[in-house]
């Protein structure tokens, strides 16, 4: 420890420049992750704010809710009285007075279902052609009174209420009645059991009956995990993550094995004096330890400063466990790239520091 | 008569097999006692390094026995042979065996942290007062002259109380009359703290402050009183 530190404060400029790279490392790895996070919410939001455990699609609907064709009268199937009905379009939400557009996720479910968001300023809906617009919504210039339409219809409807920010498909969402939904989606038939909708929600997760007629069940991990895209999209950041914490782990363990080879004479004469190997990979632990938490310590500091100026467009979600957790992995790296050096140092030959 | 420190009955020591083989030290005998400043003197190849590194328990010979104050190293393990090096034996090397990026107390700071005891700086400033070296005691190994640096070696060799001191060329790097310093300063260091102290070199001209002188050639161990 002493005799890592110690060197660490007499070569600075060597070992800032590793503390360096694993500081852009880290910064990458934690911008990443805020991505990655910001992305998932930008998909998902909406979803996890249902608090739901179960969703059933049309069992022909390859588990995608667009695809998904079914009526109000399927709920049939399904024992349980927190069932939720649950219509979705997407398209854009527009003012006919002063030409706002913005694309957005419309939502479909009964008036008075545990679906419904809780209304933070407005009422909530309690007659036709009434509309709920997400915080996300009201910044962008849509406020309680207004009237818009939803995609490519000539129907409008009345914003009476807004919601806590949510998002489904990186779009902000807008909750109304089944029937106004259907309406908005110039469905023909707009009221009663036949009323098409594209799924069926409940907190439930036990149910007596095994079969459902033509639905199929998905827990909400596995309807999140098939939302367009999603998988992909963490898959690719996540691989780029953790792709970074062996590029982590090559670069400390390069590093401390060419100084460890510059060092061989001087590892010597210490070996001669009776300082042992445990001694010698402790100070090359503590050392690689150090410029680990060095880095890590301002990569996250700069990536919550990055954060306060990044453009509002950029999805990106600070996750203090994700960054944790790849805090941990990069120390780690840093542990298992000093010891790699290990049998190198244990392999030095006191006798060539003597004659 | 006083105990012997350091005692290599019978050492043989050869290297590779066979036709190949090459005999390093041949039947060596050597005692040295302790306030004793013994000079191993011979040309290059004639295994003094040989020599020095099995009286340090780096290496084991052949056949034959080291024994220090007493006890058998040549039956200790790996561990307990480092223990022994670190705690028994001073070492002074050829050019500088300082550790480059601490200062000269840093040195001393280093040997304590090992042994897990607080830093003893009245016993450090003391040796260093002792060398001439309180001027240079904030100075890195390269900011100090070659001389300075071996006196600081030797306060080191010495710092860890050991029951002897081996020096390997001590003198190497340095010219004539610092040589001597350095020489004058280790017979003075024997006699006064009552150390063994063992000194290998080709140089003839510094054995005359020495107590007792080995030569070595071939392999074969010669004593001169």
């Amino acid at each position: 420890m002493y005799l890592g530190l110690k060197e660490m404060w007499h070569e600075k400029l060597r070992y800032s420049l590793l503390s360096g790279v694993l500081l852009l490392i880290a910064l990458v790895v934690f911008m990443l992750a805020g991505l990655a996070n910001g992305l998932s919410n930008g998909n998902r939001q909406a979803v996890d704010q249902w608090h739901a455990t179960t969703v059933y699609l049309n069992k022909n609907a390859n588990q995608t809710l667009s695809a998904s064709q079914l009526t109000l009268a399927d709920k049939k199937h399904i024992d349980g009285n927190t069932v939720a009905p649950l219509s979705n379009l997407s398209g854009t939400l527009r003012t006919s007075t002063n030409h706002l557009k913005t694309t957005a996720s419309a939502f479909g479910t009964s008036r008075n279902s545990f679906l419904m968001p809780t209304v933070i300023s407005g009422h909530k809906i309690n007659g036709k052609n009434q509309l709920l617009i997400s915080a996300t919504l009201k910044d962008k210039g849509y406020h309680v009174g207004q009237k818009v339409r939803i995609g490519t219809t000539k129907r409008t409807v009345k914003i009476v209420g807004t919601y806590a920010s949510s998002t489904y498909s990186i779009a902000p969402t807008v909750y109304t009645d089944t029937s106004t939904l259907n309406r908005l989606k110039d469905s023909p038939i707009t009221t009663g059991k036949q009323q098409p909708i594209n799924a069926f929600v409940t907190k439930k997760s036990q149910f007596k009956t095994a079969h459902h007629g033509n639905l199929q069940r998905l827990s909400i991990a596995t309807f999140i995990e098939n939302l367009p895209g999603y998988s992909a999209e963490q898959l690719t950041l996540n691989t780029m993550i953790y792709f970074l914490f062996v590029i982590a782990l090559a670069v400390i363990g390069i590093f401390m094995f060419v100084l460890t080879l510059q060092k061989q004479a001087l590892f010597g004469v210490l070996k001669v004096q009776g300082i042992g190997t445990s001694h010698i990979i402790a100070a090359l632990l503590s050392q690689s330890v150090v410029m680990a938490l060095i880095g890590i310590g301002l990569g996250l500091a700069i990536t919550v400063g990055l954060a306060q100026i990044m453009p509002a467009g950029l999805p990106f979600v600070i996750n203090w466990q994700a960054f944790g957790i790849y805090s941990l992995a990069l120390l780690g790296a840093a542990v298992v790239g000093a010891l790699l050096s290990w049998r190198t140092v244990a392999k030095i030959d006191p006798v060539v520091a003597i004659g | 008569m006083s105990t012997s420190v350091l005692e290599l009955q019978h050492i043989n020591k050869e290297f590779g097999h066979g036709h190949t083989a090459v005999t390093a030290l041949a039947d060596a005998n050597f005692r040295v006692n302790a306030g004793e400043f013994v000079a191993i003197i011979g040309p290059s190849g004639s295994g003094k390094s040989t020599f020095l590194t099995i009286a340090a328990g780096l290496q084991t010979p052949t056949s034959g026995k080291v024994l220090l104050n007493g006890q058998a190293l040549t039956q200790q393990s790996e561990k307990q042979r480092l223990a022994y090096r670190f705690n028994e034996i001073g070492f002074i090397l050829q050019s500088s065996n300082l550790i480059p990026f601490l200062t000269v107390t840093e040195q001393f700071k280093l040997v304590d942290k090992m042994a897990r005891r607080t830093f003893q700086k009245s016993a450090t400033l003391k040796l260093l007062d002792e060398l001439a070296l309180s001027d240079v005691k904030d100075a890195y190994p390269n900011e100090l002259s070659g001389g300075e640096r071996q006196r600081v070696a030797i306060a080191r060799a010495l710092y860890n109380n050991p029951s002897v001191i081996l020096a390997d060329e001590p003198t190497a790097s340095l010219d004539t009359p610092r040589s001597i310093d350095v020489v004058k300063r280790l017979a003075d260091e024997a006699h006064h703290h009552n150390k063994a102290i063992v000194m290998v070199t080709h140089d003839q001209r510094l054995i005359s402050n020495c107590d007792v002188v080995y030569r070595i050639e071939d392999g074969k161990m010669t004593r001169t009183d």
